[in-house]
């Protein structure tokens, strides 16, 4: 039998994933009209240690992120990923989970977090589709 | 029975240009080049979807509803 994976709640709850996620955030400069831009990154669970892993990806720009290729862990599986919406509503952007993040996320198989100044959104499915097992990146 | 089904006097393209003179200054042709641009005729008018199209990347564009007959920008959202 696999081992499950965690919960976006329990992810969202643990000390290393909220860290990650207000040093995405501070990075995202999203005070800053000119340099603001999305960070994130992937989250990862070791099943020998039980450890939490995180791993940033180099920021592109303002709108978007590179998520398609997790490194490989020794003893980790990919349990989300999360990247930040620094554009303010005053900017006129939605801060919210853009549809496309919603059908991506869904497809992924892995919670995706959304950072923003309305807070963190969880979208996509409650945890890892197929428990920690099969490809060590997406599941699927 | 059948169905009229009204003929939009807003042609795709106008639509388009409608959506695109709107979006070029929040976004910027750079990254709007970069989205999947998905067009389709519903009842309450052209709805003209900018769209990531590369697999597990972040990053959205305006999606759009426009009057098929007046051209008018029935409603917008930002997204990022």
């Amino acid at each position: 039998m696999n081992a499950e994976a965690p919960t976006a709640a329990e992810l969202e709850q643990h000390s290393v994933v909220q860290a990650a996620f207000a040093a995405a955030w501070a990075d995202s400069l999203s005070d800053d009209p000119v340099q603001r831009h999305e960070e994130g990154g992937y989250i990862y669970v070791n099943t020998i240690t039980g450890d939490v892993i995180v791993r940033r990806v180099p920021p592109e720009g303002r709108d978007s992120l590179d998520l398609s290729v997790p490194p490989q862990l020794p003893d980790c599986f990919l349990v989300a990923i999360y990247h930040t919406h620094p554009n303010p509503i005053a900017s006129g952007l939605d801060p919210e989970p853009s549809p496309d993040d919603r059908r991506e996320a869904a497809d992924s198989g892995v919670p995706w977090f959304v950072i923003s100044e309305l807070g963190v959104y969880a979208i996509g499915p409650d945890r890892r589709i197929g428990g920690l097992s099969g490809p060590p990146g997406y599941p699927g | 029975m059948s169905t009229a089904v009204a003929i939009p006097t807003i042609s795709v393209q106008q639509a388009i240009t409608i959506a695109e003179t709107d979006a070029l200054p929040m976004y910027g042709a750079e990254w709007l080049n970069k989205l999947m641009l998905e067009v389709t005729l519903h009842d309450d008018g052209w709805h003209i979807e900018y769209r990531q199209w590369r697999p597990r990347h972040t990053g959205g564009g305006p999606h759009y509803v426009i009057d098929a007959t007046t051209g008018v920008i029935v409603s917008k959202k930002y997204y990022q």
